[in-house]
């Protein structure tokens, strides 16, 4: 069951659980959200995904246009795995689907392919 | 460092990407200059944060209350015409004022855009007439004909893999400046921008 983030109350701090750090929002499923703040960090967490990846698929190497797929799946998945089951937020509220998975998507694949290109040309030839 | 680079194959990469990064904060620098510490520039993006978030609150508030009165008894059918036609007209009138806005934004950073436009201009000659005709990186894969044009662009022989200056030089624009600007706060505003699948970094400062 989804539950509204926008208007929910910091009831940890009533309960005298404070947080503190401002990462720790990140992984907090009683958490509310403003639209702004979860793109950015939607757009941040895609970032991180696109370098590791890329970084990640040049040093093994893995060689193909399959594993553009297998990244863009894996990062979409993964995105989609954090707002849906971490953070439990009404997508509905932010959007849906589609404004929440393509929040940085396309600066994302760009990132992942220029790190994939520079590490497999450095590191293998 | 010269040195360094020589000992790669495919050290030009490496030169491609680092010239990128540099002529990134450059144009942010004149944006900056030229554009963002403006007045003009500050309320302009202040009105349309304001504007967006109050349509967004308006329609959801909307929405909200035509699901409660389809569930109601018929009462006052008179009386709850009137109350959705008023808040139809309140809504098109800050999308009228946020689309204003969002123009004049745009008007506002396109005269300072062309300076940008030339410096670009500049370094993409430069890039070019370093490494016209030479592969700076190799690809992990055949990429697809349309890409292909631009990712071999100028270069000799069919390997589909080598990769010109042209084609590295566009990712590292888009992934560079793109994150750039997020990071700087200078990304356009999320109620203004419409971009869709594919953001570009600002077209009008880059």
């Amino acid at each position: 069951m989804k539950k509204s983030k926008s208007a929910k109350v910091q009831s940890q701090q009533q309960n005298g659980h404070v947080l503190p750090f401002k990462f720790a929002k990140l992984l907090d499923p009683e958490a509310s959200w403003d639209k702004d703040q979860l793109g950015d960090v939607l757009h941040w967490i895609r970032q991180v995904l696109g370098l590791v990846c890329g970084l990640l698929w040049g040093a093994i190497p893995l060689v193909g246009a399959i594993w553009i797929l297998v990244f863009l799946v894996l990062s979409s998945g993964i995105i989609y795995g954090y707002y849906a089951h971490i953070l439990k937020i009404d997508e509905e509220e932010y959007g849906g689907h589609a404004t929440l998975l393509q929040e940085g998507l396309f600066a994302s694949f760009t990132l992942f392919l220029l790190a994939w290109i520079l590490v497999y040309s450095l590191a293998h030839f | 460092m010269a040195t360094a680079l020589s000992s790669f194959r495919y050290g030009d990469s490496l030169v491609v990407v680092g010239i990128s990064v540099c002529t990134a904060f450059l144009c942010e620098g004149i944006s900056w200059l030229l554009i963002y510490r403006t007045s003009t520039y500050k309320s302009l993006r202040s009105s349309i944060d304001k504007a967006s978030k109050k349509l967004e609150s308006m329609k959801s508030t909307s929405s909200s209350s035509a699901a409660a009165t389809s569930g109601a008894a018929a009462g006052a059918p008179a009386a709850s015409s009137k109350k959705p036609s008023s808040r139809a007209k309140k809504m098109d009138r800050v999308e009228t004022s946020l689309k204003e806005s969002t123009r004049d934004l745009s008007l506002s950073k396109f005269k300072s855009g062309a300076v940008v436009a030339g410096v670009l201009f500049v370094v993409f000659g430069l890039l070019n007439s370093l490494f016209e005709g030479r592969a700076v990186a190799k690809l992990p894969f055949s990429p697809i004909p349309l890409v292909l044009k631009m990712s071999h662009r100028g270069l000799p022989g069919t390997d589909p893999t080598d990769c010109s200056m042209v084609f590295l030089y566009f990712l590292c624009s888009i992934s560079i400046r793109t994150n750039l600007q997020k990071f700087l706060g200078f990304s356009p505003p999320r109620g203004a921008a419409g971009a869709g699948l594919f953001p570009m970094p600002d077209p009008k400062i880059s």
